[in-house]
């Protein structure tokens, strides 16, 4: 598979201005700006394949949006590289344009006081797309979108929901391989979000393109994601799949065990510890690195020890994600 | 106290928020710089070139805009941010206010602080001094209370016209243009005594927008002009500046219990 | 294809006035009353002069009036629409301009031209009705005309270039308001929407011979009335046109730093 996003030690530090407390300060910082140094992405490397839907994940402040900045080529970076579809997006700005299709959350590249329609016009005369092909996509959309119950209104009074899905046609109206999508549902009820991950899903897998994605949803990253990207304090904590995360982070399961025999000597298994015992009632946690995945250690503990009842309590994947965030952000 | 120590606070707040922006903030002072300079000179020049304007000396005219521009330069200073407020309306900023234990007007006037308010000032004391030192009047203490009333009186009817505006604009996003026009009027047409215009004309600017009780007709009552309207009625518009202003905060007050909110 | 969204960008501000028939009726109601404001408060300043400033009644009356239609061209309030570049700025959209295959200063000029020809349409129409009813005075002749006309044009030229340089300001500043009341302001004054220029001192008329104002509006206008002669028409049409080249190229350099500054802040 070819590559189509890829990313080299890719850096982005700013510059801010501190403002001192206090009417003083404030005439102070008037007169005498004190400057500081800003690292927001620090030595970023992973590359996306072409067709791959790929969640970048991190706390608030983490450094996603500047790095999805940096590739649609609003922002230079400080040091490093990138290339989006073969093209380096801040030097070829408009050449990358044509490539990248973008969504920046709740902010909308749609024209207020227009109708939907009139807004996707014009983006079809801007990246000159022919007439048929425009009619096509745009009936592609509304059948999973359901666009045409609104496209007639004017922006100023859609809904949340009904301008984001539009800001998603908009998006790719004009057939781009790679589409950002910076946080993309959010705010948005269930059943909207549920009808733009249909559509996201259907973008990647029939229409081939390749999605890098920005959300604080877990529940969008499980349903979307094989890849995830996670980035903290603007350097990359770890790139694999979701499993990968929870053998690293979410080793927080536990098996419950209830012994057939009461008088059981009950000891530690290879990465399983014993981390109460009270009567026959037994409960087993990870142990170390090393730890098996708790569906190895529930067969384990059923071959080693006769059970008459068993439960387990797995992490779901936002606790996961609270301990890497809080674990990465330790480091 | 409470209140008023609040209001105080935010109103420091505000003043240190407008030097956060720094080329702003000193924009905001030159143009008190400008606005000076311009205004006088204007103001001058059409009363030099037009002496005996509807049958009025020219030390006489000037009253007109020294009075009307201390009450507008009052009216930015205390109650200004009634103007343009359709804007902030559209970004749902009222939705935030009406969840605070604040009244949505004083929350409103504390937004920020009028900068240009202290330009606006300067200018107006200046040309109302000039005015004064022009003057052949007698001023006995009578007159000069009645030209302070005059100028408060004219502060509350702009104040109340703006107030229509904006309660206006608590349901009608568009009724901010009214709001922009009204300034222009106030602005060009408040300076002149108005018999020099047909009488339809004046009388749209008396009755329909009360334009000529904001300045003309205290003036004429200083001077001992006659107008188009009996003496007492053009002696009474102080107290139809207050009457006007506590019928535009009903009015607010009526709106805002009617207000559906914004989309968006 | 480049006509095409030439074509649509342009028609946005139209568009969005049509799809907003109060806004309309608005602009209609307020073109009327100020005309005839503005028309009623020259003859009554007239009533007892005969010939000041070099104007009698009638040019006085006529440029007032045609200032009036004039600042209709471009004064559409585009905050309605969302697309100032302040507002992409405070919403943080200005990042879709630059996301796009159309540079932003050609988006931004075809918005503006379709903005100034609508304002145009209104600006002809009042025209037409206030020559048919005698408020203003037609040109004296047709030399007149064209000269008007070339001049005009100039003068709408300078005055996109003057909101241009309010914008742009924007990127810097993140606050406009400053900049837009002086702008308003000095256009006011200085271009003689509120007077001719030609009643104020001598030192004041000296003084915005140095300022892109007077080019916008005062100059045209007054080669209409007959206040400056045909034989002075050229040097002042060359005055504009200088003006014209000045700001394009200081504002097309704002293009590069603003572009250069959304770059390295991100918008």
């Amino acid at each position: 598979m070819s590559v189509s996003i890829e990313v080299r030690g890719l850096s982005r530090t700013f510059h801010t201005t501190v403002r001192r407390p206090g009417l003083a300060g404030a005439l102070r910082s008037l007169v005498n700006p004190e400057r500081a140094v800003k690292h927001a992405v620090s030595d970023v490397t992973f590359s996306v394949a072409a067709g791959e839907l790929l969640a970048l994940l991190g706390p608030n402040g983490a450094g996603k949006s500047t790095t999805i900045k940096m590739l649609t080529g609003i922002l230079t970076p400080t040091s490093g590289e990138a290339r989006v579809a073969g093209v380096v997006p801040y030097r070829e700005r408009e050449r990358n344009a044509r490539n990248i299709g973008a969504v920046f959350g709740q902010r909308t590249q749609l024209w207020w006081d227009l109708p939907v329609r009139e807004s996707f016009a014009i983006l079809r005369d801007i990246y000159e797309v022919p007439k048929a092909e425009h009619t096509a996509r745009l009936k592609e959309f509304d059948d999973i979108l359901d666009l045409s119950a609104f496209w007639d209104t004017r922006v100023r009074h859609l809904s949340l929901g009904q301008r984001v899905r539009c800001d998603l046609a908009a998006a790719l109206l004009h057939d781009p391989p790679v589409v950002f999508l910076d946080e993309p549902t959010i705010g948005m009820d269930v059943v909207v979000k549920e009808q733009v991950r249909e559509f996201l899903r259907h973008q990647v897998e029939e229409r081939g393109r390749t999605v890098l994605l920005t959300t604080h949803d877990m529940t969008e990253v499980e349903r979307l994601a094989e890849r995830v990207v996670l980035i903290n304090h603007g350097r990359l904590v770890l790139d694999g799949t979701l499993d990968e995360i929870r053998r690293k982070f979410g080793s927080t399961w536990q098996v419950r065990a209830t012994l057939a025999d009461a008088h059981t000597e009950v000891a530690a298994l290879p990465g399983i510890a014993v981390l109460r015992q009270d009567g026959p009632q037994v409960v087993f946690g990870p142990d170390g690195p090393d730890a098996p995945t708790v569906h190895q250690a529930l067969k384990q503990v059923i071959e080693r020890y006769e059970v008459s009842g068993v439960a387990i309590d797995e992490a779901d994947l936002e606790d996961v994600m609270r301990t890497a965030y809080v674990q990465a952000g330790a480091v | 106290m409470h209140a008023v120590r609040i209001m105080w606070r935010v109103t420091c707040l505000n003043f240190r928020a407008q030097m956060e922006y720094r080329s702003e903030f000193l924009l905001m002072i030159a143009i008190g710089a400008i606005w000076q300079v311009s205004v006088i000179v204007f103001a001058t020049v059409l009363l030099t070139r037009f002496t005996g304007m509807g049958g009025w000396d020219s030390s006489d005219v000037l009253l007109i805009p020294a009075t009307r521009m201390l009450a507008h330069g009052l009216f930015v200073l205390f109650l200004g941010r009634m103007h343009g407020l359709g804007r902030h309306i559209q970004e749902g900023r009222i939705d935030i206010y009406l969840v605070r234990p604040m009244p949505v007007h004083r929350q409103v006037q504390l937004q920020y602080f009028p900068t240009n308010a202290i330009g606006d000032l300067t200018v107006a004391a200046g040309l109302m001094v000039g005015a004064l030192a022009r003057s052949d009047l007698d001023w006995t203490a009578g007159r000069i209370t009645y030209l302070i009333v005059a100028i408060l009186g004219g502060l509350l009817l702009e104040a109340a016209l703006f107030t229509v505006v904006a309660s206006a604009s608590l349901r009608f996003p568009a009724a901010d243009y009214w709001g922009i026009w009204l300034e222009e009027l106030l602005g060009t047409f408040g300076s002149y005594p108005l018999n020099v215009l047909p009488r339809a004309v004046g009388g749209f600017l008396t009755f329909g927008l009360p334009l000529a009780f904001v300045a003309y007709f205290p003036a004429a009552v200083l001077t001992g002009h006659d107008t188009a309207v009996p003496y007492w009625l053009a002696a009474a518009s102080p107290l139809l500046g207050v009457l006007a202003y506590l019928g535009s905060r009903l009015l607010w007050r009526w709106s805002l219990r009617h207000y559906a909110g914004v989309n968006g | 294809m480049a006509v095409l969204h030439a074509w649509r960008a342009a028609r946005v501000t139209p568009l969005g006035e049509l799809h907003a028939p109060p806004r309309m009726t608005a602009v209609l109601l307020r073109l009327t009353v100020q005309v005839v404001l503005v028309a009623s408060l020259w003859r009554g300043l007239y009533a007892h002069t005969g010939t000041t400033a070099g104007l009698d009644r009638g040019q006085a009356v006529t440029y007032a009036v045609l200032a009036v239609l004039a600042s209709r061209l471009r004064e559409l309030d585009q905050f309605a629409g969302r697309d100032t570049v302040i507002q992409h700025m405070h919403y943080g959209t200005i990042v879709y301009w630059y996301l796009r295959p159309l540079p932003p200063q050609r988006y931004y000029a075809l918005r503006a031209l379709g903005e100034q020809l609508y304002g145009f349409a209104w600006a002809l129409a009042g025209y037409a009705v206030c020559l048919a009813a005698g408020v203003v005075e037609p040109p004296r002749s047709a030399a007149v005309a064209g000269v008007f006309a070339v001049s005009l044009l100039l003068g709408q030229w300078v005055l996109y270039y003057i909101m241009l340089l309010t914008d742009q300001w924007c990127f810097w500043a993140l606050r406009n308001n400053a900049a837009v009341m002086i702008l308003i302001f000095a256009q006011n004054l200085l271009s003689g929407v509120y007077a001719p220029l030609w009643f104020f001192p001598d030192w004041f008329v000296t003084l915005s011979v140095f300022m892109p104002f007077q080019a916008t509006l005062s100059v045209p206008l007054s080669l209409y009335i007959g206040r400056i002669p045909l034989s002075d028409a050229a040097g002042q049409l060359a005055i504009q046109a200088a003006w014209v080249v000045v700001l394009a190229l200081f504002t097309r350099f704002l293009w590069r730093r603003a572009a250069r500054r959304v770059i390295s802040q991100g918008g």
